[in-house]
């Protein structure tokens, strides 16, 4: 007899979930205005600017790992660029509101924006790697985003990336984790971590006042990888550091980042900074999570018009600042086989965090070996820009996944770390459907394995 | 909207290849969307695993915390990370045929 083949067959006709793009019915008259909208409060001198500048020199198309992986033009991420300055054009210049066929001016349609879901949302990571590479410096990922608002504002979120959202506004955290599932966990966490390193005094506070530091997690960790969470715990107990987590609010995720409503973004940022301001603590350290530490480092002051009154960090920069004072010491012999870095797109190349876990890893790992290319020029694990939650375009994900997939492979490295749990998740899936054969780390969970104490 | 074929059999899922109408799971679907990842054969620790995520589920419509997967198989974190290669969320929700878990799984 034949052997079956086993596969995952993807259709290629989309069948629209109710509510949610793609669209079938006509828009409102209402829905397009409110699109529309967004060219006028959007970014003014700035948005106008890039919109209008794109020269079509085609250098981008190269950099993107959707069109490197499958050579569709529509893939360029010029063509992204003008998608969204077609209706621009349309209804703010002069051409284009007369002769809009001569100057490709579109109308802001169910066509155009069927067509935006499916190149903004389904085929970009917003990792912004096109954006370093523009001839002219046209910031490429910030268009996508206008262009996800715009689509947000009319309601044509992917329902996917939407529910993400919902739980956390709804919820607190974007999985929807019972508070009291969450502390037993953490208690389940301490006892397991003071067995292991035989202290009553390694703990893992909850809801502590006036605490030096306030840490926060990305929930997958309580949910289903809390390995991380006991790695931090064991790293602020080596430094002797004073902190806390908080029960009512530790969600580092801010996923209406890549949805495009900036309302919502804005208000699942002012919970953290409430936060802080209720348990009065000193330093906010954000989780290894790259889009949550852009989120609320990066672009939460511009949320909420105001300036940080407290200090933030990466946890990357609090454990290269540990090792730099000398407030934990790590075992140079503890590991022997050879460890490459992935970097994460928001907190390198939009972040400029790009040689503290360097710096780390320099420090107790024998084979550090770098990808090629790395640092700011890296590419996108495939995961960004929400993707990994999308599962409309998973088949497009895995696809882009080669480039990581083949860059991983070249180094030879047997431990892959990286400081992004949404990376780290992305990464997961490439080692098992390329066949890897490797680990994969957060640089928490190696840094805490090799502490002395 | 994909369609997986296992075996011969095929099963309407989403994306990430979890069953679009979670109502038509049974044990035989838990075997063939396991070798699908490469499990050849569940075993006890597997189908405890499972077993316990799908009752939870249908209890209360949502995955059960790594932490109650644990305490009451009595397996240990690593142990289930090794069982199920794409973890909890990808590798055992969905051989329990739920629906794909919102977050970063």
């Amino acid at each position: 007899m034949e052997k079956a083949i086993n596969k995952l067959v993807f259709s290629t006709v989309q069948t629209p979930d109710p509510g949610s793009a793609p669209r079938d019915g006509k828009f409102t008259r209402g829905e397009i205005e409110k699109g529309l909208k967004v060219f006028e409060n959007g970014g003014g001198a700035k948005l106008f600017t890039h919109l209008n500048s794109c020269v079509h020199c085609g250098l981008c198309a190269e950099s993107c790992i959707y069109y490197k992986t499958m050579g569709d033009d529509r893939y360029t991420p010029a063509r992204k660029v003008d998608l969204v300055a077609s209706v621009y054009r349309r209804y703010h210049t002069f051409a284009g509101k007369y002769m809009p066929l001569l100057v490709n001016a579109r109308d802001l349609n169910e066509d155009t924006a069927n067509e935006m879901v499916d190149l903004l949302f389904g085929a970009c990571t917003m990792c912004g790697r096109c954006t370093m590479h523009c001839s002219i410096g046209v910031d490429i990922a910030y268009l996508v985003k206008t262009g996800r608002t715009m689509l947000s504002e009319m309601g044509m979120v992917p329902a996917s990336l939407q529910s993400t959202v919902k739980a956390a506004v709804e919820t607190g955290n974007n999985m929807g984790i019972p508070t009291p599932e969450f502390v037993d966990t953490l208690k389940w966490m301490e006892d397991e971590l003071t067995d292991e390193l035989n202290t009553k005094e390694a703990l893992i506070p909850v809801d502590e006042k006036g605490k030096n530091v306030l840490y926060t997690l990305n929930p997958r960790e309580p949910k289903f990888f809390p390995l991380s969470i006991s790695a931090m715990a064991k790293i602020f107990y080596a430094a002797g550091e004073s902190w806390t987590l908080s029960s009512n609010m530790y969600d580092i995720t801010n996923y209406a980042y890549f949805s495009g409503n900036n309302e919502e973004a804005r208000l699942i940022a002012k919970r953290m900074w409430d936060e802080m301001e209720a348990l009065r603590c000193s330093t906010l350290v954000l989780a290894e999570c790259g889009h949550g530490s852009r989120a609320l480092r990066w672009e939460s002051p511009n949320y909420l018009k105001k300036t940080f009154p407290f200090k933030v960090k990466t946890s990357v920069e609090i454990i290269a600042d540990y090792l730099h004072d000398g407030k934990i010491k790590l075992d140079q012999e503890k590991f022997k086989e050879a460890v490459t870095l992935h970097d994460p797109c928001n907190l390198v190349r939009s972040g400029g965090i790009c040689m503290e876990q360097r710096y780390i890893l320099n420090e107790f790992i024998e084979d550090f070996r770098e990808m090629t290319p790395h640092g700011i020029d890296n590419y996108c694990c495939g995961g960004g820009g929400r993707q990994l939650a999308m599962s409309e375009y998973n088949e497009r994900r895995m696809k882009t996944a080669e480039v990581k997939a083949e860059q991983i492979r070249k180094t030879g490295a047997k431990v892959v770390v990286s400081p992004c749990h949404n990376c780290v998740d992305q990464l997961t899936q490439i080692n098992f459907s390329f066949k890897l054969n490797v680990q994969i780390k957060t640089l928490a969970e190696l840094v805490a394995d090799a502490i002395i104490l | 909207m994909a369609t997986l074929e296992i075996e011969g059999k095929a099963f309407e899922v989403d994306g990430d290849g979890f069953l679009t109408k979670p109502e038509m799971w049974n044990e035989d679907v838990a075997a063939l969307f396991a070798r699908f990842d490469g499990i050849a054969e569940m075993n006890e620790k597997h189908w405890a695993v499972v077993k316990l995520i799908r009752r939870t589920w249908e209890e209360k419509a949502m995955a059960p915390m790594v932490r109650v997967l644990c305490q009451e198989t009595g397996l240990k974190l690593r142990e289930i990370y090794e069982l199920f290669p794409l973890g909890p969320a990808r590798g055992a929700c969905r051989v329990a045929g739920l629906p794909k878990p919102d977050g970063c799984v």
